[in-house]
């Protein structure tokens, strides 16, 4: 076995190319990483997190919060189907909200876009456990005060802790409080009042969604039978996660294949960068690598070890690059939820899966470049390369 | 024999590198060429938007209808010629639920009038006039969901409930990229009659032509006006500046997209500049030689670069020769047909490939200067003296 410590010393003596090659394969690392965080931050947002408990209501057929819609009298046989868990109070765990979408200006563009506002009940924040006032504070129910997400804050006019905003002509709301909510999309949202919100969007009467929590995930399954056995509501249940799961998937699939594609193309460039350098250690070592010949190290530990020095050199590069991907989760970015149509915030989330296979793929490239100059080196006759 | 010529000889003494060279550079420029065109096509895609159209939408939010009667003020403001509307009718095939496609409630007359890039034989759109459950259907969409004129299809609504059977009137083609060819269209009429008595003669948008492109800002001004003291406002702008502020909400990718279409230049400088150092350490003693020859400092700078140069080109040169197929045959084609609504066109542009072309000759002369001013720098004592 050739020592581990000569293959270092192979790659600090040039250091040059070393850290040419490193940093092709960084820029590599640094891109797989930030696609995996980033779609990781999607599904955080879009509700991955979201209890096993809660279920959530909607008109069948309507696939979408935003097209469905319930009469109200329906929300409490919903809330009285069994299964719902009850608070101290004795009343159930469960909200029915609306939800709408307005158009609003952007702050520093000229542009504008949708914000999807939620009418909510005034035991909204009882509901829903991580949501939490950071500043300013609660709305008063039955009021025009609305409360807004941490995402959006500032982003729009008038989406501000004091500001005000339109939510039909003379119909202004002021924002009293900010909240947040684990960095789901949630955080997007501007939460007012339910009376008040279905009443300038002339829905009075309606509730786009009820959710409920449900006394153990085990329940689920009791409780859509029997909320979608009764015919007369033509209602659906699912899984509040699962619902989440599904509105994530487009925007999901849509930043992974563009990932992949781009990250192949990375990729290939970064493996042919490694061999170009590797190649050049092998040549100029010929002598070396004939003496260890002569000496009896066998082909085999030639190839390990040329193979060894690469993947050595993919991993420093690799562990720069996934470095510098974590300085992206202070970098938040806005995109469209393409289920709503309206803008979500998302932030690029670290995790043990997106550096690991970010890792992975450094050593799967160092393999790819180092093998085949590695193979080069073991063929050499010890005798032409000591002459040489 | 001149100068640089000396320089692009040295490229074939190692030829394994430099093929190896030329690839890496290929791929990061084939790489730059399909990012760049996929930045390029999501723009181009507002400027096949029909100028002289106006779109006219509910101010607050895109869910809230419009009173019918508003089609009838908005037909009698100065230079508008005809106007049509529409209701967005969310609805998906239960054959194939993963087909998502735009169907859409018209009042067919006038919407043809309107829409006159759609192209419906004059048979077909006999028999879709006085068929009331009729519909017709882009030919991309026909061809997707199997169907023919005379068959009928059910779709299952997802914002008006139950299943909905429509005829297959007709297919229509488009003579221009400004209308999406994977979309349905039926009897606006037919959707009202079975709407309850307060969501009758509410329509989603308006669609308005003018005779003169050029006053579209000013026309959209002076409809929003008329509406703005009654009771529902609106917001009206051309379908170039509608598909524009749509573009806008995906920002935040097509800047990803340009960051990392610099990053891949940055990995093809660091291949090219590796390459080039390493040829150059290793004929420090020729360079050396030359100079005591009389070769001055300015020629050996001229062989580097040469020899840099010739590589960038050819580097451009066979990643354009890649890029060509795979956009032009294989992905253009497919995104045009796949995902029409937002790739209408994607084609390798001229600017492209242009762009891409002088940036590989860039990043060779880039790649040159650190070698190049190294070698030039030796002393011809030191450069004699030095053991490759």
């Amino acid at each position: 076995m050739i020592p581990v410590s000569y293959n270092v010393r192979n790659l600090t003596v040039r250091k040059t190319t070393s850290i040419a090659a490193g940093l092709g394969l960084a820029l590599v690392v640094f891109i797989v990483a930030a696609v995996g965080m980033l779609n990781n931050g999607i599904k955080k947002a879009l509700g991955k997190t979201s209890d096993p408990d809660i279920a959530i209501v909607l008109r069948k057929g309507s696939d979408v919060e935003l097209s469905s819609s319930i009469e109200e009298p329906n929300v409490g046989l919903v809330m009285a189907t069994p299964g719902v868990s009850r608070g101290e109070d004795g009343r159930p765990l469960g909200v029915g909200e609306v939800l709408v979408v307005v158009l609003l200006d952007k702050v520093g563009t000229d542009g504008f876009s949708n914000v999807q506002v939620r009418g909510v009940p005034d035991n909204v924040l009882a509901f829903r456990k991580d949501a939490k006032i950071i500043e300013g504070r609660a709305a008063k129910p039955g009021t025009d005060e609305v409360i807004i997400g941490k995402g959006i804050r500032g982003r729009f006019k008038g989406v501000e802790l004091g500001q005000s905003f339109e939510l039909r002509k003379n119909r202004s709301v002021n924002v009293v409080g900010v909240f947040e909510d684990g960095g789901t999309s949630y955080e997007s949202e501007v939460w007012g009042d339910r009376n008040v919100v279905s009443s300038a969007f002339g829905r009075e009467g309606l509730v786009s969604s009820v959710r409920v929590r449900l006394d153990s995930p085990s329940k689920f399954d009791a409780f859509k039978a029997s909320i979608e056995g009764n015919r007369q509501l033509n209602l659906e249940a699912f899984k509040d996660s699962e619902y989440y799961e599904k509105q994530s998937n487009g925007l999901s699939i849509f930043i992974t294949s563009l990932g992949t594609v781009i990250a192949f193309f990375f990729g290939v460039g970064a493996i042919i960068g490694a061999m170009i350098t590797m190649l050049a250690a092998v040549s100029n070592r010929q002598r070396e690598i004939g003496t260890l010949r002569a000496l009896g190290f066998s082909k085999f530990s030639i190839v390990t070890s040329f193979l060894f020095e690469s993947v050595l050199l993919a991993l420093a590069g690799g562990i720069l690059g996934a470095l510098a991907s974590l300085a992206l989760s202070i970098v938040k970015i806005s995109m469209l939820n393409f289920t709503a149509w309206s803008e979500i915030v998302i932030a690029f989330e670290p995790d043990a899966k997106s550096i690991g296979s970010a890792l992975f793929v450094a050593c799967v490239m160092g393999i790819l470049g180092g093998l085949f100059p590695a193979i080069r080196a073991a063929r050499m006759n010890p005798i032409q390369a000591m002459r040489a | 024999m001149n100068v640089a010529s000396i320089g692009m000889r040295n490229i074939w003494r190692n030829k394994t590198r430099t093929i190896l060279t030329v690839l890496g550079g290929a791929v990061a420029v084939l790489a730059f060429v399909l990012l760049r065109t996929v930045i390029w096509a999501w723009n181009v895609g507002a400027e096949y938007a029909a100028k002289d159209r106006l779109g006219t939408r509910h101010k607050v939010s895109f869910i809230l209808p419009m009173p019918k009667r508003y089609v009838e003020t908005v037909r009698q403001v100065p230079g508008v010629t005809q106007a049509t509307w529409a209701n967005w009718f969310g609805a998906k095939d239960p054959r194939h639920p993963n087909e998502f496609f735009a169907t859409l409630a018209v009042d067919p007359e006038s919407f043809l009038q309107v829409y006159n890039e759609a192209k419906v034989s004059p048979a077909d759109q006999e028999r879709w006039m006085q068929d009331r459950k009729g519909a017709i259907v882009g030919d991309v969409l026909a061809r997707k969901l199997g169907v023919k004129v005379g068959d009928k299809v059910t779709l299952q609504g997802t914002i008006y409930p139950g299943d909905w059977e429509f005829n297959v009137d007709g297919i229509y083609e488009a003579t221009a990229k400004s209308i999406d060819r994977s979309q349905l269209f039926f009897h606006w009429a037919y959707l009202n009659e079975t709407l309850p008595e307060r969501r009758k003669d509410m329509v989603g948008w308006i669609t308005s032509r003018v005779n003169n492109p050029e006053q579209s800002a000013n026309v959209s001004a002076a409809i929003d006006k008329i509406f703005d003291e009654k009771d529902v406002q609106t917001t009206t702008m051309s379908e170039h500046a509608m598909n524009n502020s749509f573009m806008a909400m995906f920002s935040a990718i097509l800047k990803a997209l340009d960051i990392v279409s610099i990053i891949i230049l940055l990995i093809m400088m660091l291949i090219l500049g590796n390459t080039i150092a390493m040829g150059v350490r290793e004929r420090t003693r020729e360079y050396g030689v030359l100079r005591a020859l009389g070769f001055s400092r300015g020629h050996v700078r001229s062989f580097v670069l040469g020899e840099a140069l010739t590589v960038g080109i050819l580097a451009g040169a066979v990643g354009l020769g890649l890029s060509y197929p795979i956009v032009q045959l294989g992905m253009g084609r497919w995104l045009e047909e796949n995902m029409g609504a937002w790739f209408p066109y994607f084609r390798l542009n001229a600017g492209t490939a242009a762009l891409a072309v002088g940036v590989s000759i860039l990043l060779g002369a880039v790649s040159a200067i650190i070698p190049a001013l190294q070698a030039s720098k030796l002393s011809v004592v030191d450069a004699l003296r030095r053991v490759g």
